[in-house]
């Protein structure tokens, strides 16, 4: 059940920062979907003296389609979806902005149109258009207190201002249309909600996943299968390898990859993952970075707890510089970048107080390492990851 | 993807334009269902290869393009140009950027300067 709006307690008021803490950290317990289970009889406890671990390890065993059309895999079950978004936050629904909320939302919209009461969306736009009118209110009044002031100084006489310029805690809205407006409620009450039936409103929505994040849950947690669109069967580990660089191909025959595209090493499925894993194994949570013009964003425990502290800009670097010009894909930002760029990049980070960090990827040279190991993950070893932080340094203020 | 209700709409594009399958996908679930846009009818526009749309945003009185496209592509002006020409010269497109992660960004583009709202 998707936490949508604001959570209740038991005496019907929305709860307080320390309760929803509380509350996030009884719910995102759990940083990988793979959980452990300490038995407490006493005989795990003699076992345990023994050096035998009496733990066991709890597997979710959950279920994706890939689907190459969007380079993703779907997890179309909605309890593992929410087992994947809250045990590390993989993935994302794809008609919501983090978990799938869809038909929570949509189900709460119809309820607040039949009820005549407002969703938390409209809610919120009132309180916005609200705020814009006071400011315009609180401006006109300083701009009518000045000409007042200039008024009476040009005429020599004390000014004496009879404009009250309103203040946040005591400005009300004018009542346009007052029998219109509904009465606003965060939730409905049990009884006010008319006979609604839920279940005419279907479940459109997916979680979906990146090749990344899959990847990393069928191969090092084995806690995800995924099932070939084509066949309905599950995929074995070595065919999930070789499909998920194929994507990279020759985009509309998938199943098809002509010699130039094959085993090379700066496949940008490789060159991601590379990155990907590198992250997942420190521990930071990872999720697209599309909207502050960046790769990756790193949240240390969750989006849910503090907005990410850092954005990742993923900059391949060929070993051998042939063999970026023998190179089928064109890896972004693999070429060298203007200060244009990096100083937009950073700015935009900046206002948002993120740190932006440029990670370089080097890729093995295909004379150096040989093409065998590309039928396997054991190639990953030989990609090399290292960071530089960028942060903007200004000499006269930064003395500090 | 042929099992979502949505197929029906697109099956006349999506094998017509391989390639930019996923992203008219994801761009007109997002749209129907997520944005509530009206009215949505999918264009063939030849010129770029690639479905668009044309649908009502709510609370908007005209109709609007929308030209999906994904991250990895590369675009020119030209390509643009184009594709304003085949939409009859709109006032301005919204192109849709389409992640594999199912997040898409939206960017309001128009052929000339524009100046900002008073």
């Amino acid at each position: 059940m998707p936490l949508i709006g604001p959570t209740q307690n038991r005496q019907g008021g929305t709860k307080k920062g320390g309760a929803r803490r509380a509350d996030n950290n009884r719910i995102y317990a759990h940083p990988l979907p793979v959980t452990f289970e300490k038995s407490q009889s006493w005989a795990n406890h003699i076992l345990g003296l023994f050096g035998v671990s009496g733990t066991r390890v709890l597997n979710p065993h959950c279920t994706g389609i890939y689907d190459p059309d969007t380079r993703s895999v779907w997890v179309v079950d909605s309890k593992d979806a929410m087992i994947l978004w809250r045990r590390g936050f993989f993935g994302k629904g794809d008609l919501s902005r983090s978990e799938p909320s869809w038909r929570t939302r949509q189900i709460s919209a119809k309820r607040a149109a039949a009820g005549k009461f407002m969703t938390a969306e409209e809610i919120r736009e009132k309180r916005r258009a609200e705020r814009k009118q006071f400011k315009l209110d609180r401006a006109a009044a300083i701009a009518q207190a000045a000409a007042e002031a200039e008024a009476a100084f040009a005429e020599g006489r004390e000014a004496k201002s009879s404009v009250i310029i309103p203040s946040g805690a005591t400005w009300k809205p004018q009542q346009s249309v007052p029998d219109e407006s509904p009465s606003p409620s965060p939730t409905p009450d049990a009884e006010q909600t008319p006979e609604f039936d839920e279940d005419s409103v279907p479940d459109l929505e997916h979680m979906q996943l990146t090749l990344q994040e899959a990847f990393f849950l069928a191969w090092n947690l084995d806690c995800l299968t995924i099932i070939d669109p084509t066949t309905s069967g599950p995929m074995t580990l070595k065919h999930i390898w070789t499909a998920f660089q194929q994507v990279h191909g020759i985009p509309h025959i998938p199943s098809v990859m002509p010699e130039i595209y094959a085993n090379r090493f700066d496949n940008p499925f490789l060159v991601n993952y590379a990155a990907y894993h590198y992250y997942r194994s420190l521990g930071w949570v990872i999720k697209g970075g599309i909207k502050f013009c960046v790769d990756l964003l790193l949240y240390k425990r969750g989006p849910v707890f503090h907005h990410a502290e850092f954005a990742i800009v993923v900059i391949p670097v060929y070993e051998d510089p042939a063999d970026q010009e023998t190179s089928p894909f064109e890896l972004a930002n693999s070429q060298p970048f203007s200060w244009t760029w990096l100083s937009t990049v950073n700015r935009v980070n900046s206002q948002v107080q993120k740190t932006l960090i440029l990670t370089y990827v080097t890729i093995p040279a295909r004379s150096r390492v040989s093409q065998e190991l590309l039928s396997s993950p054991a190639c990953l070893a030989h990609y090399t990851v290292r960071e530089v932080v960028l942060r903007r340094f200004i000499p006269a203020r930064m003395r500090d | 993807m042929e099992q979502h209700p949505s197929y029906t709409e697109l099956s006349a594009l999506v094998p017509k334009y391989p390639r930019s399958a996923g992203a008219l996908f994801q761009t007109y679930n997002d749209l129907k269902l997520a944005q509530q846009w009206t009215d949505l009818e999918v264009v063939d526009l030849t010129s770029c290869s690639r479905g668009a749309l044309k649908g009502r945003r709510p609370k908007v009185e005209a109709v609007l393009c929308v030209i999906p496209c994904s991250l990895a592509e590369s675009l020119s002006i030209a390509w643009l140009h184009d594709a304003f020409g085949e939409l009859g010269s709109p006032p301005h497109i919204y192109l849709a950027i389409n992640t594999e992660d199912s997040s898409i960004v939206y960017y309001k583009i128009s052929p000339g300067i524009v100046k900002p709202p008073v």
